[in-house]
């Protein structure tokens, strides 16, 4: 009795094990797959654009914040690191060009920090193409998973719901491309007090947004550059019977354009604007 | 318990099918695992992709126990039961991540729950365990189809009524019943179905002028 089960186990263990082996690398290729061509189709990028991707993570026993900058794909043990305190000032620069041993870069450093979020920056040819946030929100039922892309302006080039688990027919509706086409344009400055409103869409912009899902957005932006001109200047309208999961998403893409816009700043100003690879010479300037 | 019974008979592969996807279809007969024919059948394409697994799933344990049995000891079967489901939706669940991505994406959550459907286990119990390798991968496939059909067609009904459109295609500019979309549709849709089922059956059952067949109790299996 006792042989038959632990056999069971034994061979189940065996056989998940060697499938896990033979299918995790297919696995992160294919979500690095996936999201490289979610970053590529928001900033519509062209077929050689590098993408850098930075993750921020906050050492809460030290109060300090790290930015940890990498290759897109690559772990950040390779890439450049970045300690800030939190009124912002640059504490220590860690990376390929200036810490040779890696030191404290690497997966080990990671330990005692929480996630803040990721941000990935764009480049075709050395030039800034822009920028694409990946964040979370509170929705109606559970967290919404979202990317915001933002032109070198910090206009928004696009929003996508990544995840979420809003009721079908509803709160759903935040996920589709006629809704998120709403944030399509806006300038940073414009989202910073972007509302909600539970009045009905007008017509013509429905109908111009239900087209989202055939034609590209630059396409869709020429051929309603004045509806979009006329909407820009009104708040987004909610879904028809799920307005707290159309003021989440809402609300998340503003934080997130906010503090985004806030980081960078603070990161190009420590960094001198030039890529980590592109960088002959660290400089230990200070921030601002 | 059962290296002591004789084998019953194996009805022919014929009958076994249509038993699982008529007399003893999971959903609309036996009544099990309505809960994920409710949560994932809001579009035709989520109740085909889930069917498929289902399928999978149920004739690969079905094969495993069929073949195994002998090695289980009776009294710790359904533990065994559990494990060789969990190892075979672990294993696709792994395959799928890793090779239909977008695929997973969308039912990803639902797939790894297959291990906890009443129909599987409790195929492998009455049927599996008791029949040679053949039959049983049969009355698997059979099983499995009639699942795969049944969230195929409460999918059908629930994305045409709930959102105006079928695999996607939008067929009506506006939602006709948004409710049909809703958890509270998906429990309609199955008692519709469930009753048209039923009417079918008896219609044909008074066609014939047969006496109701065994099955009519459906329900009483679970």
């Amino acid at each position: 009795m006792v042989a038959s089960l632990t056999a069971a186990c034994a061979l189940g263990a065996a056989m998940l094990g060697g499938i896990y082996v033979a299918t995790d690398r297919y696995q992160k290729a294919a979500s690095l797959r996936t999201e490289r061509q979610a970053i590529t189709q928001l900033l519509a990028l062209e077929a050689g654009a590098t993408i850098e991707e930075i993750e921020l993570f906050l050492d809460a026993e030290r109060s300090q914040v790290v930015y940890a900058a990498h290759a897109f794909g690559t772990g950040d043990g390779e890439g450049e690191r970045l300690t800030f305190s939190l009124d912002g000032q640059l504490v220590a620069r860690e990376g390929p060009g200036v810490h040779d041993a890696g030191g404290t870069v690497g997966a080990g450093a990671r330990r005692g920090l929480i996630p803040l979020g990721k941000v990935y920056v764009a480049r075709v040819g050395g030039r800034l193409a822009g920028f694409v946030g990946e964040s979370t929100t509170r929705g109606y039922k559970n967290r919404i998973r979202y990317m915001v892309a933002l032109t070198p302006a910090f206009e928004i080039a696009g929003v996508r719901v990544v995840e979420h688990e809003e009721d079908p027919g509803l709160g759903a509706e935040v996920a589709t491309r006629a809704f998120e086409g709403q944030f399509i344009a806006r300038s940073a400055e414009a989202t910073a007090s972007l509302d909600v409103t539970r009045d009905p869409m007008p017509e013509d912009w429905r109908a111009a947004l239900a087209q989202l899902t055939r034609t590209p957005v630059d396409e869709w932006r020429a051929a309603h550059a004045d509806l979009i001109a006329r909407e820009g200047a009104r708040p987004i309208y909610a879904v028809t019977g799920a307005t707290i999961s159309s003021r989440a998403l809402t609300d998340g893409v503003r934080t997130t354009v906010e503090r985004f816009r806030r980081r960078w700043e603070l990161l190009e100003a420590a960094r001198g604007g030039a890529p980590v690879s592109a960088r002959a010479e660290p400089d230990h300037g200070g921030p601002q | 318990m059962s290296a002591v019974l004789e084998r019953p008979q194996a009805p022919p592969p014929r009958q076994l099918i249509l038993n699982g996807i008529f007399a003893e279809n999971p959903v609309f007969r036996l009544a099990l695992s309505l809960c994920p024919a409710v949560a994932v059948t809001t579009t035709v394409m989520n109740g085909l992709i889930l069917g498929v697994a289902v399928l999978l799933v149920q004739v690969l344990s079905s094969a495993t126990v069929s073949l195994a049995h002998a090695l289980i000891h009776p009294r710790v079967r359904i533990p065994v039961y559990t494990i060789i489901i969990a190892v075979w939706v672990s294993a696709i669940d792994m395959l799928l991540a890793a090779f239909v991505p977008a695929l997973y994406a969308q039912v990803g959550l639902y797939v790894k729950l297959i291990v906890a459907f009443a129909i599987i286990i409790s195929r492998l119990e009455v049927f599996a365990s008791r029949y040679p390798l053949i039959p049983s991968l049969w009355d698997a496939f059979g099983m499995g189809l009639g699942f795969l059909l049944a969230l195929v067609v409460i999918g059908a009904m629930r994305e045409l009524l709930g959102n105006g459109s079928l695999l996607g295609v939008v067929l009506a500019p506006r939602k006709p019943l948004l409710f049909f979309a809703l958890p509270a549709g998906g429990f309609f849709s199955i008692a519709l179905l469930m009753g048209f089922f039923n009417w079918v059956e008896r219609r044909m059952a008074g066609g014939k002028g047969a006496a109701p067949r065994r099955a009519a109790a459906g329900g009483g299996h679970a």
